[in-house]
């Protein structure tokens, strides 16, 4: 019996062309927009944590105890060198970035603003987050003797400052002295990290030192690990082996990206309920027009004797089938643009001072993930059963041959 | 089959109430070729319906073989209907997305006939209506008069007990009409095939062995 609704539903949808396209063509369309949005959502969101954690953060970060509430050189990491050592006893750490930092007040001929100034190695920040892909305008260097200095893009606006513009730099050394400092402008620097690109400066780790008077000192060292399913781990064992120091994962330091993360997840989760009830009201309604309108055509069958069973099977089986086809084709079609989308982007670039202020990418790029599409398998599946059940009631209740008179629908 | 004071009544207890049948007692034998008649809304259609258990009686009770099948469920009434009963109406109803083969063979794939069998007789009786050119043609694809006839040949592919013709000859011309008309007599003689019509076509009424005229939902004459 169920060979003969299983053949009558393959005929069905095979001799009403029309009719079948229009339906995958809606469930496709709708799929796919849904997993594009999806992507791009949570590409935004991940983007930001990586340019966190690339810039700043790392996965893990060590900071002397008290500094990150007072913000002193009384409270700073020393000597760095020991710390170093029992850092690559551990395992699991990729690579480590050691930063000076203090604050202060930068100042050009026309403007001052508070600022941090950063030392930092541009060597070990390459290793550690590819920092030469943050420079927009000029070179990823010091310059000679280490002069020059790397400065954030919406400080250097403020600044208006350009390549080669001398700034000063003044800041208070670890003896409490007001010391300055002049810099060149040697490049601009644009990390997506609001923090750094509205506060920060970036100098030579050896020049800050100096500057600072201090020796084999930082303010924080930042970690990347290898695995970051084991950053849990790890910060346990660091937390063990450096008791007299904050040991702190990004999402400690960062709680407020979590927040927007959850956030995030609510407003996928809205739009992916919103963009769901919308899918699925069109595949409802079209399945049950198409239901309806070959009502006639099912009340004969049941007239001449077809079991219930057999037109039940055969209405959910069609519907099965569009589902599945739509849900392949909207896949497939989701597939390519969140493929396109993860590797040339969005170009937003005419909204960019909106989304820079909440430390968005102008580019927007989207995530790919396996659960996108089971997710949406699942959703589109249960649409097209939601879609039969009334159809199918309706069924269950008329009397074919009031049908079949035209007394009924 | 026996019809013991049927009674049928349309949107009981409201203003709009219509009584269709009253207080019907027939009897038909196996074997017989019989029309229902009567004037348009004289009932014969609706008694023609509840023989075949596609709608209910208000109240009475039918018997088939000495069983009550007035009380019979949906369900049991579907595969009554499926194994015993075959019908032709009036506007063909065929099933648009089978092909005529496969509209012929329906009921007995749903009978579980085998392959073969289904072909033989599908080949069978296609040869008996002259449609053996449309076999692979879809309803959509023939005429009124070709629909019709792939419609008996649907109904009596079976070999049912009983058959039910509600204006079978209604949309056909007189030519089709007398082939649909010696197909059914002849299935009535030499199967026993039980035919019952429902129809107030004067030529329908000349080939019948037996008439039953219905007037207002009674029966007023049975010769």
């Amino acid at each position: 019996m169920y060979k003969i609704a299983q053949h009558l539903a393959w005929l069905s949808l095979w001799r009403r062309k029309t009719r079948s396209l229009m339906v995958i063509m809606m469930i496709a369309l709708s799929l796919s927009g849904l997993l594009g949005l999806q992507g791009l959502y949570d590409g935004m969101i991940t983007h930001l944590i990586n340019t966190t954690i690339r810039s700043d953060s790392g996965e893990i970060s060590l900071y002397a105890k008290e500094y990150r509430l007072n913000k002193s050189l009384d409270h700073i990491l020393n000597p760095v060198s020991h710390i170093e050592e029992k850092l690559l006893r551990v395992k699991g750490i990729k690579s480590y970035s050691i930063r000076l930092q203090q604050e202060g007040l930068i100042a050009t001929a026309h403007k001052s603003l508070g600022a941090t100034l950063k030392g930092i190695s541009l060597e070990s920040e390459q290793t550690f987050g590819q920092f030469d892909t943050f420079t927009t305008k000029g070179t990823y260097s010091f310059g000679e003797k280490n002069k020059g200095a790397l400065i954030g893009s919406a400080l250097a606006k403020k600044l208006n400052l350009e390549i080669g513009s001398r700034v000063i730099f003044t800041a208070q050394d670890v003896n409490n002295e007001i010391n300055s400092i002049s810099f060149r402008i040697s490049g601009i620097l644009k990390t997506g990290n609001p923090a750094l690109d509205e506060n920060s400066v970036f100098v030579s780790m050896e020049k800050m030192s100096q500057f600072l008077n201090l020796k084999d000192s930082a303010t924080q060292i930042a970690l990347r690990v290898e695995d970051t399913e084991q950053t849990e781990k790890i910060q346990k064992e660091l937390r063990k082996s450096l008791e007299n120091m904050e040991v702190l994962r990004w999402d400690e330091l960062y709680p407020l990206l979590i927040q927007m993360r959850d956030i995030m997840e609510i407003f996928n989760l809205a739009s992916y309920a919103i963009v769901f009830i919308v899918a699925a009201l069109g595949i409802f309604g079209v399945m049950l027009v198409s239901v309806l309108e070959r009502m006639r055509e099912f009340s004969i069958m049941l007239a001449i004797g077809t079991p219930y069973k057999i037109v039940r099977d055969q209405i959910i089986l069609e519907a099965s089938l569009l589902g599945f086809i739509g849900f392949m084709a909207g896949a497939f079609l989701g597939w390519i643009s969140l493929i396109y989308m993860s590797t040339a982007g969005i170009d937003l670039r005419s909204f960019e001072a909106g989304l820079e202020m909440y430390g968005y990418s102008a580019i927007m790029y989207a995530d790919i993930h396996l659960y996108y599409f089971l997710q949406a398998f699942f959703a589109v599946f249960f649409a097209t059963l939601l879609s039969v059940i009334w159809p199918l009631r309706i069924l269950k209740k008329i009397k074919p041959i009031q049908v079949i008179q035209g007394k009924m629908l | 089959m026996k019809l013991n004071h049927v009674y049928k009544t349309f949107y009981p207890d409201s203003p709009k109430e219509v009584k269709a049948l009253t207080d019907i007692n027939l009897m038909f034998e196996k074997g017989e070729f019989t029309t229902l008649s009567g004037e348009s809304g004289s009932g014969k259609t609706t008694l023609l319906n509840i023989i075949g258990g596609l709608d209910s009686a208000t109240s009475g009770q039918i018997f088939l073989d000495d069983e009550e099948i007035s009380a019979y469920s949906e369900e049991k009434m579907a595969k009554l209907r499926l194994h015993d009963i075959g019908f032709i109406f009036q506007a063909y109803n065929l099933i648009h997305v089978l092909t005529v083969r496969e509209n012929i063979g329906f009921i007995m794939k749903l009978l579980k006939f085998d392959d073969q069998e289904i072909d033989a007789r599908v080949l069978e009786l296609a040869s008996i209506l002259q449609i053996e050119d449309l076999l692979d043609k879809l309803p959509g694809e023939i005429s009124g008069g070709q629909q019709q006839r792939v419609a008996v040949a649907r109904a009596v592919a079976s070999r049912p007990k009983l058959i039910l013709a509600d204006e079978p000859t209604a949309n056909l011309d007189s030519k089709n009409s007398e082939r649909l008309m010696n197909m059914l007599r002849t299935l009535n003689e030499k199967e026993h095939v039980t035919v019952i019509f429902a129809s107030h076509d004067k030529y329908v009424l000349e080939q019948s062995k037996r008439i039953i005229v219905l007037d207002d939902g009674v029966v007023i004459e049975d010769r």
